[in-house]
């Protein structure tokens, strides 16, 4: 893998800082404005929160693995799991004009990136793959 | 996540700093509901240390603005930076919340 960062955490909130440490500090190593990092570190801490949440259904002793890497299309971050399948026709965020906790989450993913798209291939747990195209 | 609760003319005002997310909100979450079953209103939100919020974050502010409009309380956030603020208007929150600059502002309105 060429030009790439891999991190490892355990799957617990607290340790959802240090993603957002990484997160913002490789935006900066390749180029994203400032603006960018704010929306794509705010993402990945989604994502990776979903994660939790979801596929690991709130145990803190799993693995999420989180991937960073430039490519042709643009900034790339994949986020693997081991935990629940994704439905991925299951995951859409409330309407904004829905006044109700939760369901922003998802919202706050897609408008970062521009490929939002689960790996089909990966055949146990998740792989979320990430894109933002460069512009 | 640091919360502080003052006394401000005998009405209270919830200081947070810090960075608000799935880690943090529970703690949020129940010094804020403690409040709110006590009926406190007005409750006033001072955001001027928090750097970073998330949809976790976001929600516990709903769960309590629901919880005091059940009993006509008014939650008032104040200080919010511009990331934080720009998160709530993105989620199109920034039309249900009363949010103010300062707690003048927020006191006098």
């Amino acid at each position: 893998m060429k030009d790439a960062a891999v991190i490892k955490v355990q799957s617990d909130p607290k340790y959802l800082s240090l993603i957002r440490s990484v997160t913002a500090k490789i935006g900066e190593l390749y180029g994203l404005s400032e603006a960018t990092i704010e929306d794509v570190k705010l993402a990945v801490d989604e994502a990776c929160s979903n994660v939790i949440k979801h596929a690991y259904g709130g145990d803190t002793n799993k693995n999420i693995l989180v991937k960073y890497r430039v490519t042709k299309k643009g900034f790339e971050v994949l986020i693997e799991d081991n935990g629940i399948k994704v439905q991925p026709e299951s995951i859409e965020g409330r309407s904004l004009n829905d006044i109700r906790p939760g369901g922003l989450g998802v919202h706050l993913i897609k408008r970062a990136f521009d490929i939002f798209q689960f790996d089909q291939r990966k055949r146990k747990g998740n792989r979320l793959r990430l894109v933002r195209f460069t512009k | 996540m640091k919360i502080e609760v003052k006394d401000y003319q005998g009405m209270k005002v919830m200081a947070l700093s810090g960075e608000i997310d799935m880690y943090s909100s529970p703690a949020l979450r129940e010094e804020m509901m403690g409040l709110i079953h006590k009926r406190v209103t007005p409750l006033f939100v001072d955001f001027k240390g928090v750097s970073y919020i998330d949809s976790s974050g976001i929600a516990t502010f709903v769960e309590g603005l629901k919880g005091m409009m059940s009993y006509g309380g008014r939650l008032k956030l104040i200080g919010l930076l511009e990331g934080v603020r720009e998160i709530f208007g993105f989620s199109k929150l920034d039309r249900v919340f009363e949010i103010y600059g300062t707690l003048e502002d927020a006191l006098t309105s």
